[in-house]
């Protein structure tokens, strides 16, 4: 049975991107096949964070339109077997996108037995974000600790729960938070909004915490998914991730401030 | 400018009879009695006592006659849809029925024949009940109100199971009950019910209203800010105590 998860924050700039990359691939990386959908149509990232920039023939958009088959389309990973790029277009505006054309593309990945179908989000609440959430079976919702960003998801978790196909049959997405950009320093100094507090005011589970880390950046910039990075905090709180995903009880990490040693406080 | 709703005192004048003479007389009888208290005051028709036999009244007649007594004729209440181009085409604005109460006095305004008002009494005392079983209609939200989202229960109160988002807004023609934290606007009693209330297991709302009287709350306002609370309207003043 496969499944459609929306990553999706309303806001942008909070990581929807970087998790979309670093969800699909940690899922892919499990033996599960998974495909990672870009709906940003016009402002398309998702190939460069995965690093397959140079191998985009046709897109998202031309398979919709009938331009090119889904299998033409997509891009197999090479790092990760079992892990496919769907790739937005950059010329066209987020109108190309159809709901017929959409439900046609996740229902052909669905025929292809595809376990997982990760669809990125766009920022925003217009048609690029509503097309990529309307799917859903499960929401991942990306969250930064700040007000706006809080604000923002609180917004896109009401729509997910009344406008998606699901929820127009009756049923109701299931949501999991996750937060990004975290820094317990900047928590404690009280100006970042601590995990308890996003939980509060969202009040849905939490999937995740991902530290603020420079491995994020050099990842984007060298087109690999910071998952695949196992030596850096981010990677390692994504791989958690992946296993309360997929049902496991895994203890959070990189919630609280490290307590220097006392080597690391002589030497820096 | 602006423009919303609200409720005023009117007087009803509840129709027994559709002859025009008795009825005439009858209203004209009745203002004599304290003819300052009536002259050029607002009167709404009710006509839910005589809604079979509203095609023999004369509307038009009605309206004079009322103008003629020095009365202003405000509108018609208390009819059947589907005789609601009839009255309009006679010259006269249809009103939403309130609330009934009791439809006829004994005083015996209008009255025609007592055996005939003794059913019409009881006629509106089923009517009585009906309207008020419908007030006491609640809807249940199990689901949290997110930010961005409404949520009008335009007869009865509204009951959230959960929390409410800032920017929310919830608005109910009777009280809101919140079984978690309120953070959004909450506006009860939006039809003018003075005794709707707000309660809620947390109190952070950004905007609080009662019957129209509204309130911003901002930080420092009350010291039940995350407690318990119930908030109801004293006079034009919103009450905030602690709900315990």
């Amino acid at each position: 049975m496969s499944k459609v998860i929306v990553v999706t924050s309303g806001k942008g700039g909070v990581g929807k991107t970087t998790s979309s990359a670093a969800i699909a691939t940690g899922l892919a990386s499990k033996g599960l096949k998974t495909a990672v959908i870009d709906f940003d149509v016009g402002l398309r990232n998702l190939d460069l964070i995965m690093g397959v920039e140079r191998r985009v023939v046709y897109d998202f958009v031309n398979v919709i339109n009938g331009e090119a088959t889904l299998k033409q389309a997509m891009i197999k990973d090479k790092r990760v077997d079992n892990l496919f790029i769907l790739p937005a277009s950059q010329t066209r505006d987020k109108d190309a996108l159809t709901e017929d054309g959409v439900e046609s593309v996740i229902n052909e990945l669905k025929a292809d037995g595809f376990d997982y179908i990760v669809c990125d989000s766009p920022a925003g609440i217009e048609k690029g974000a509503f097309m990529a959430l309307y799917f859903a079976d499960e929401a991942i919702v990306v969250t930064n600790p700040e007000v706006s960003s809080v604000r923002d998801s609180d917004r896109i978790l009401g729509i997910l729960q009344s406008r998606s196909k699901v929820a127009e049959e009756g049923g109701s997405v299931k949501e999991h938070l996750l937060v990004t950009r975290y820094s317990p320093e900047r928590v404690e100094g009280g100006d970042m909004l601590s995990v308890e507090d996003i939980v509060e005011i969202l009040s849905i589970p939490l999937l995740g915490v991902i530290p603020e880390s420079g491995s994020v950046l050099q990842a984007s910039n060298s087109g690999s998914p910071v998952i695949l990075d196992e030596a850096s905090t981010a990677g390692m709180a994504y791989s958690d991730a992946i296993d309360r995903f997929l049902g496991e009880d895994v203890p959070h990490r990189f919630m609280n401030v490290e307590k220097k040693g006392f080597f690391k406080k002589l030497f820096g | 400018m602006e423009l919303k709703g609200e409720m005023s005192m009117l007087n009803v004048l509840h129709l027994q009879s559709t002859d025009l003479k008795e009825i005439s007389q009858q209203i004209e009888a009745k203002r004599d009695e304290v003819p300052a208290f009536f002259l050029n005051s607002p009167v709404v028709v009710d006509c839910s006592s005589i809604t079979d036999d509203l095609k023999k009244l004369d509307l038009k007649g009605l309206k004079a006659c009322l103008t003629d007594l020095m009365f202003v004729p405000v509108g018609v209440r208390g009819i059947e849809p589907e005789q609601q181009a009839m009255v309009t085409k006679s010259g006269w604005p249809v009103l939403r029925a309130g609330p009934k109460k009791s439809t006829s006095k004994p005083s015996g305004k209008e009255s025609s024949k007592p055996d005939e008002s003794a059913k019409t009494d009881g006629d509106s005392e089923i009517q009585a009940q009906v309207s008020e079983e419908k007030a006491t209609i609640s809807r249940i939200i199990e689901k949290p109100v997110r930010s961005g989202q409404q949520v009008f229960v335009d007869e009865g109160d509204a009951v959230l199971l959960t929390h409410t988002s800032a920017g929310s807004e919830v608005m109910a023609s009777g009280s809101v009950h919140v079984y978690g934290a309120l953070r959004g606007r909450v506006l009860a009693g939006v039809h003018g019910d003075t005794n709707a209330r707000i309660f809620c297991r947390s109190l952070d709302a950004e905007l609080i209203a009662i019957a129209g009287r509204y309130q911003l709350l901002d930080e420092g306002d009350t010291d039940l800010r995350g407690k318990p609370a119930v908030i109801r309207l004293d006079g034009e003043k919103l009450i905030i105590e602690a709900l315990e």
